[in-house]
């Protein structure tokens, strides 16, 4: 037998090379804390040619500060930079490739920047990994793709780098731990440099250097939706929503996506949802940002829980007023997780509702459009049944899904769309633009954005599709187009077919559900404008100024 | 009238229970204003008058080219509402629309003469002259502002400015020649609205994405504040209808704000322009501001 000899071999080069690196950068710091004048210099001293980065840019929040300090790095000492990004939101996080300070991307999303995003693509500036959904981004961190680096956001740090990171903590811990357990830097800009924290959110063992921005981060109410901007149909399909999916189903855990179609379901739980006697019976426990349009639905006592991804700016009061609703720290404030929220998301709520821009005939949909490479964000992680779950649930078992003895039931994911978006442009069409967009980017798989085979249910001002129930794929199919009203996919549907679908249960209209289409009307809506959602709050609602009008 | 206001903002449950008139539109909140069931609309949309300029322009016009005019009783006495419908074109007055505002004032006036003294209310949410009508959407502005000034001696005009879209271009100048104004803190008035201004100096000279800019200079509350309107009223159906029957009861005042050239004058010698005041301070320069030795009242 022989022995292969073991080869001498270093085992702790990653800490010799983060001894080194924050060696370089001792010059520049105090103790931790690193002077704002001089950052530049410090990302140039700690950043190696062909680093990992993980630089903040959640969906809400941004590490502004330095991601305008990593954009003006001097592309001959830093380059060939690999990014880790999971909401490309600046124009800086693009600015750093078009300098060659960074080539290859791995993110998210990258709405408000898609446009660019395509352009750097076609001009071969960036090399893209891959397009995650959020936690898979953060999941990859933990195992190909650990960070040497990670440049991070938070509202306070003290001396010994305790951090606070306030009601928006989102992502920060996670990314925070998968550099400081595998021996990466981690650099934190924050708003303010205190004695003594608020709340200790992320410990200070974890954390290398802090630097005080010169002014506060980046953050943006998402989530805030005026209820003045909700019209008829939106509070038509709301209805339906209500009665053809949430009573029928008894689904009292769950997720809402961001738009003004799921804003109306929740404002009209405390008029129409109380008249239907389905207080107590549906909507208690959520996993969600704190939406200002829920803030009515909160007050009449229909809300037990709510777990948050992120905060969202002008709820900060609220939320601390109503610790039995919201997880909030000894301090008071929220304590969001984007990573948990997720994890929550996938496994312990029966129900995502949310709109898309476009659903192809099987029901796949997709937010890419032509020239526009936006990326996913957390949808597809809500927007699918995982099927790691084995916890059963009354709403869950009304999906039966499954062989004998494999009998199982499956989560409600749910598209809620009109069949025409603003300016007549069809939200069914024939084939998504992320196909092309996918062919031209040349990546291994379209961008598709909820998968059809996970969508149970498709809601539009026509009625409730109820795809679950479909047998082959031709009847989902049709199913789907008996609800997608005169756009390509629905045009050549016939009265007598929608006929049999709803006999067979597959479509409901508004008249099979009972809802009375002459009452969808904004007289509905529990709040009309913001004034009326500060008004619910008793004023423990600042609403942000742009959405003031007053 | 502020501080009755403010206390209503504060009183939660009041607010909510409130029948908002922001929410209506023209024609609703015109119907509103009036006795019950004495509301009797003349050249409605079934008399199909409308704008020949729009279609060839690939717009869709509508048959009462989005203003809605309405004969009744206010609080017992005859009374016509001119309402702009906010929800058609932005509230633009073309050549059609402006000529039903015109002729139904100086009907009003008509009737006046003829010993029917008969008051108007205009509803103002409009960005003004109508973009597509161009030149004749700006001498119809001028018919109005003239038959405005036929009626006003005779009976009271007043103007309610509600929101959500507020007075500009050259229906605020109409605004201005009213015999009242009331506002809500939602309703914004004019000369350019703050896009325009944006387009026209950059956003540098006035962000039009700027919210608590827009209405700390043009908003209900500044222009109540500093007396450019009358009365500040909460978003009410019931409130805004007992204002406006309390305007038109105060009667024709002997001058009109228009016509006080000279306390118009010295609100402009108080504020420098290279050094504006903060539109917080405008109200007490403004009143501290006296008209000059020898100027017309």
């Amino acid at each position: 037998m022989i022995l292969t000899t073991a080869v001498t071999r270093d085992w702790t080069q990653r800490r010799t090379a983060k001894r080194e690196r924050l060696e370089a950068v001792r010059s520049l710091t105090s103790g931790r804390v690193l002077a704002a004048g001089r950052i530049r210099d410090a990302l140039q001293a700690l950043l190696r040619p062909g680093d990992r980065v993980a630089l903040e840019g959640d969906n809400q929040k941004q590490a502004d500060f330095l991601a305008e300090a990593l954009a003006g790095c001097d592309p001959e000492v830093v380059h060939d930079l690999h990014l880790l990004i999971s909401s490309i939101s600046l124009r800086e996080h693009l600015d750093v490739f078009e300098r060659g300070v960074a080539r290859r991307l791995d993110f998210s999303y990258a709405g408000p920047q898609s446009t660019r995003m395509a352009q750097l693509l076609a001009d071969g500036k960036v090399d893209v990994g891959a397009i995650h959904t959020y936690v898979e981004l953060y999941a990859r961190m933990f195992v190909d793709l650990t960070p040497d680096v990670a440049l991070l956001c938070a509202e306070q740090a003290d001396r010994d780098g305790n951090l606070y990171t306030g009601p928006a903590t989102e992502d920060t811990p996670t990314i925070a731990e998968a550099v400081a357990f595998h021996d990466g830097v981690v650099l934190v800009q924050v708003n303010e440099l205190v004695d003594h924290v608020t709340r200790v959110d992320i410990p200070g063992d974890w954390v290398d250097l802090v630097v005080e921005s010169p002014r506060p981060f980046a953050l943006e109410p998402l989530f805030t939706r005026d209820p003045r901007h909700i019209g008829q149909v939106e509070i038509l399909m709301a209805m339906l929503a209500l009665r053809g999916v949430y009573e029928r189903h008894g689904v009292t855990t769950l997720n809402h996506g961001i738009g003004y179609d799921t804003a109306a379901i929740e404002l009209i739980l405390p008029t129409y949802g109380e008249e239907l006697g389905l207080r107590g019976k549906i909507c208690k426990h959520w996993t969600l940002n704190p939406h200002p349009t829920l803030i009515p639905a909160i007050e009449s006592g229909w809300v037990e829980s709510v777990h948050c991804f992120g905060g969202e700016p002008g709820t900060e009061r609220y939320v601390a007023a109503r610790p039995d609703v919201f997880f909030t720290g000894r301090d008071g404030s929220l304590r969001s997780n984007r990573v948990l929220c997720q994890l929550a998301g996938q496994y312990a709520v029966d129900m995502f509702i949310g709109s898309s821009l476009q659903i192809d005939a099987r029901a796949n949909s997709s937010t890419v459009t032509e020239g526009r490479l936006a990326g996913f964000g957390g949808a597809p992680n809500m927007g699918h049944d995982p099927h790691g779950r084995r916890h059963a649930s009354a709403a869950w078992l009304s999906l039966p899904t499954g062989e004998a003895p494999a009998l199982r039931g499956r989560k409600l994911v749910v598209q809620i769309t009109q069949t025409f978006r603003s300016g007549g442009t069809p939200a069914f069409v024939e084939s998504l633009d992320a196909i092309q967009v996918g062919k031209d980017a040349g990546m291994p798989i379209p961008p598709i954005m909820i998968y059809g085979d996970d969508v149970s249910h498709v809601v539009t001002e026509e009625g409730v599709a109820y795809l679950y129930k479909a047998t082959s794929l031709s009847e989902r199919c049709e199913a789907l187009a008996a609800i997608a009203g005169a756009t390509p996919v629905g045009r050549d549907m016939t009265e007598r077919r929608v006929e049999e679908l709803r006999r067979d249960g597959l479509v409901a209209l508004p008249e099979d559900l009972k809802v009375d289409v002459r009452r969808a009307d904004r007289s509905l809506l529990a709040a009309r404008g913001i004034e009326d959602l500060v008004a619910w709050s008793g004023g423990l609602y600042d609403p942000p100024a742009g959405f003031r009008t007053w | 009238m502020t501080s009755r206001t403010h206390d209503v903002y504060a009183d939660w449950r009041a607010l909510l229970d409130r029948a908002s008139f922001i929410e209506l539109g023209a024609r609703a909140r015109a119907v509103a204003l009036l006795d019950t069931g004495t509301a009797r609309e003349l050249c409605g949309p079934f008399d199909r008058i409308e704008s020949p300029w729009l279609e060839p322009q690939g717009v869709v016009p509508e048959s009462d080219d989005g203003v809605i005019v309405v004969k009744g009783r206010l609080d017992g006495r005859p009374a016509v509402v001119i309402a702009v419908e906010q929800a058609f074109r932005g509230g633009g007055v073309g050549e059609v629309s402006g000529a039903k505002i015109a002729a139904a004032l100086s009907l009003a006036a008509g009737d006046n003469r003829d010993g029917t003294p008969t008051a108007a209310i205009l509803l103002l949410e409009t960005g003004g002259v109508r973009l597509e009508e161009a030149n004749l959407g700006l001498a119809t502005v001028a018919e109005v502002c003239s038959a405005l000034l036929e009626l006003r001696p005779l009976q009271p005009v007043i103007g309610v400015i509600a929101g959500a879209l507020g007075c500009f271009g050259g229906m605020s100048i109409a605004a201005g020649l009213c015999t009242r104004l009331i506002m809500t803190r939602e309703g914004r008035l004019g000369l350019d609205g703050p896009q325009v201004i944006e387009s026209e100096a950059g956003a540098a000279e006035f962000d039009a994405s700027d919210h608590p800019l827009i209405w700390s200079i043009d908003g209900g509350t500044q222009r109540t504040g500093t007396a450019l309107a009358d009365t500040l009223v909460l978003d009410d159906v019931t409130a805004i209808r007992s204002a406006v029957i309390d305007a038109v009861a105060q009667g024709v005042p002997a001058e009109h704000r228009s016509q006080r050239l000279g306390e118009l004058r010295a609100h402009l010698h108080a504020v420098d322009p290279a050094d504006p005041p903060e539109p917080s301070g405008l109200a007490a320069a403004w009143a501290t501001a006296s008209p000059q030795e020898g100027d017309a009242q």
